[in-house]
C-alpha cells in the first residue's frame, strides 16, 4: 500500500509539475458590467465555494485619501480557516499568500477580475499534499471566475 | 489517512484532466473571452493589452498571430500561451479573423536583404524618436492605456522584443514601414519618402536587433517565494520593531490584521500571527501605472508569527519572484530595488 502511495505521489508530482511549469501566473476575466455590481457576484460566488470573506480592501479609497485620481479598485481577501491554519503550521513560506486575494478593477463600465494563480507557486514546493492544495485552489478560482462570468451574462441578457 | 490522501490526489488529478479537457475545446470566441479579453477587451478595443482593430489585423499574417500567442512579448505583459494546443491557437486566430472580417495578407517568409549600417543611420533619423535607440519603444506602462489613466496614446511598439522578432516576417515589417499604421500613429515611409533600398536597410537593421537579444537573467535556483527570518526578539518587540522600521522607510502602516481574522469568530482567532500591512501611496500610484493588476499582491505585508515554543519568525514576500509573474520588465526593475528596501527593514528589525 505504501509502495502504491509513493508511486502515486511521484506520478502526481510528475504530471502536475509538467502541467504547472507553464501555468499562467494570473487568472483573469473581463466582465461587461460595472465593478460595484460585479463585486457582489464575486463575493457571493466565493462564499458558495465554501470560503469566508475575511476582508475587503478599498485600494481606491486609500489612494483618493491621498489625492490620487483613481477608479473603483477593491481587493477581496478570502479563505478557509482550516486551510489557513494548515498553511501557517506546515508551510510558513506560504503565509504571505493567504488568505487568497481577488482584485476587482473598474475599467470604465467594465470590470477586470484578477487573481494570482496558486499554481505559480507549485514549482517551489515538492510536497505532494501542498501540490494538491494549490491545484484545488486553482480549480476553485477558475470556477469562481466562471460563475461570475455566467451569472453576470445572465443578468445582462435578462435570462436570470 | 492514506485513503484520504489517495482520494484527494484522485480529485486533484481529475481536476487537472478536466481543466485540460475544457481548455481543449477549440471554440475561438470562448478561448478569446477566457484568455485574451481581460487585456485586449471584449471587442479588441485594448486596455492593459494593445487594441486589435481590423486595420491592424489586416496587415498581419495568421502565422504572426499564432507565433505571437505562442511567444508572447517577453517582459511586456503579453504572456506566452505555451500550454494551448495548436487547435486552440488556430481557433483564436480564426475567431479574430471572423470578428474583424480580415484575411491573412499572405506575406512572404523570405528575408529582406539590406545593409544594416545604412539602416541604422536611417533608423536614427526617422524611427529612433518613437522606438528608441534600442527599439524597445518609449513610455511607461503596459503598452497602451491604463485602467487608472485612460488618456495615454498608444505606445510605440517594442520592435526589438524577441517575441515580436520571432513572430514578424521581414516582409511584414517592410509593409508596416511602407504603409504605416494610421490607428497607432506610425507614419508611412513609402510613396517616395524613403526609397525601396532604404526601407530594406531599415528592415535589416530591425532584424539585427535579434542578435542583441539575450534571454533575461533567470532567478537564482535558491530564490524562494517568501523570505523567512528568525527574530531575536519576542512577539511584541518584533511587531513594534517592524512598524518602527517601516515608518522610518516612509511607509504608511495600516491597522494590524491577524492572519485568521475574518475567517473565524474573534474569540477563536490566533492573536499571535499578525500581518503588518503597509503602503507608500506615491510609489503605489506609480506602480499601478506600470502594472494595473498589482492589487492581487497588495498591500505589502510582513507577517509575524509566534510559534508554540515562543520563537518568532517573519515572513516577507520575495518581490523578485513575484514581479516576474507579471511579465513586465519595468516592474521587475522597480521591485528588484524595492526588495533591497525590504531587506534593509528586516536587517533593522532583526538586529
Amino acid at each position: 500500500m505504501k509502495h502504491l502511495l509513493s508511486r502515486l505521489v511521484a506520478g502526481f508530482a510528475l504530471i502536475s509539475s509538467a502541467a504547472m511549469a507553464n501555468a499562467d501566473a494570473m487568472l483573469m476575466s473581463r466582465i461587461p458590467m460595472r465593478a460595484e455590481l460585479v463585486l457582489e457576484y464575486v463575493k457571493s460566488s466565493i462564499e458558495e465555494h465554501g470560503y469566508s470573506i475575511a476582508h475587503l480592501q478599498l485600494c481606491d479609497g486609500g489612494m483618493s485619501d491621498f489625492g490620487y485620481k483613481t477608479d473603483f479598485y477593491r481587493v477581496v481577501f478570502f479563505g478557509k480557516i482550516d486551510e489557513v491554519r494548515r498553511i501557517s503550521e506546515r508551510y510558513p513560506e506560504l503565509v504571505s499568500y493567504v488568505p487568497l486575494k481577488l482584485a476587482v478593477i473598474a475599467e470604465k463600465d467594465e470590470t477586470l477580475l484578477t487573481v494570482l494563480n496558486p499554481e505559480a507557486l507549485a514549482p517551489y514546493f515538492a510536497d505532494a499534499e501542498l501540490q494538491i492544495q494549490l491545484v484545488r485552489w486553482h480549480s476553485d478560482l477558475e470556477s469562481i471566475l466562471d460563475d461570475v462570468r455566467r451569472a453576470t451574462e445572465k443578468r445582462i441578457t435578462g435570462t436570470d | 489517512m492514506v485513503t484520504k490522501l489517495l482520494l484527494r490526489m484522485c480529485c486533484a488529478l481529475a481536476a487537472l484532466v478536466a481543466t485540460d479537457l475544457v481548455t481543449a475545446a477549440p471554440d475561438g470566441r470562448e478561448l478569446y473571452m477566457t484568455h485574451c479579453s481581460a487585456c485586449h477587451h471584449l471587442g479588441g478595443e485594448g486596455g492593459i493589452g494593445l487594441p486589435l482593430p481590423a486595420a491592424k489585423l489586416a496587415d498581419v499574417t495568421d502565422d504572426y498571430l499564432r507565433k505571437t500567442l505562442r511567444n508572447g512579448r517577453p517582459g511586456r505583459v503579453m504572456p506566452a500561451f505555451q500550454r494551448m494546443s495548436d487547435a486552440q491557437v488556430d481557433a483564436i486566430v480564426r475567431f479574430l479573423r471572423q470578428d474583424t472580417h480580415t484575411t491573412d495578407p499572405g506575406f512572404s517568409d523570405a528575408p529582406v536583404v539590406g545593409d544594416v549600417d545604412r539602416g541604422k543611420a536611417i533608423y536614427g533619423e526617422h524611427c529612433i524618436k518613437c522606438h528608441g535607440e534600442d527599439g524597445t519603444g518609449e513610455g511607461k506602462g503596459t503598452g497602451v492605456t491604463l485602467s487608472r489613466e485612460r488618456s495615454f496614446l498608444v505606445m510605440p511598439a517594442s520592435i526589438s522584443n524577441r517575441g515580436f522578432l520571432a513572430s514578424a516576417s521581414d516582409e511584414m515589417i517592410r509593409k508596416v514601414v511602407v504603409h504605416g499604421r494610421k490607428y497607432s500613429g506610425m507614419p508611412a515611409f513609402g510613396h517616395g519618402k524613403l526609397s525601396d533600398t532604404e526601407i530594406d536597410d531599415v528592415v535589416a537593421f530591425v532584424r539585427a536587433f535579434e542578435q542583441q537579444q539575450a534571454e533575461p537573467e533567470p532567478l537564482d535556483a535558491e530564490e524562494r517565494p517568501t523570505h523567512i527570518y528568525e527574530s531575536p526578539h519576542d512577539f511584541e518587540t518584533t511587531v513594534a520593531n517592524v512598524k518602527a522600521a517601516l515608518t522610518g522607510a516612509n511607509f504608511r502602516i495600516f491597522p494590524d490584521r491577524l492572519l485568521e481574522q475574518g475567517l473565524i469568530d474573534e474569540f477563536s482567532v490566533n492573536s499571535r500571527q499578525v500581518g503588518i500591512r503597509f503602503c507608500n501611496f506615491n510609489v503605489l500610484y506609480g506602480m499601478l501605472k506600470i502594472e494595473p493588476r498589482l492589487g492581487i499582491v497588495l498591500p505589502c505585508r510582513i507577517t509575524v508569527i509566534e510559534h508554540e515554543d515562543g520563537t518568532v519568525t517573519l515572513a516577507v514576500p520575495n518581490l523578485r519572484v513575484i514581479s516576474r509573474w507579471f511579465n513586465n520588465d519595468e516592474l521587475v526593475e522597480l521591485w528588484d530595488r524595492m526588495e533591497q528596501t525590504f531587506k534593509d527593514i528586516i536587517d533593522e528589525v532583526t538586529l
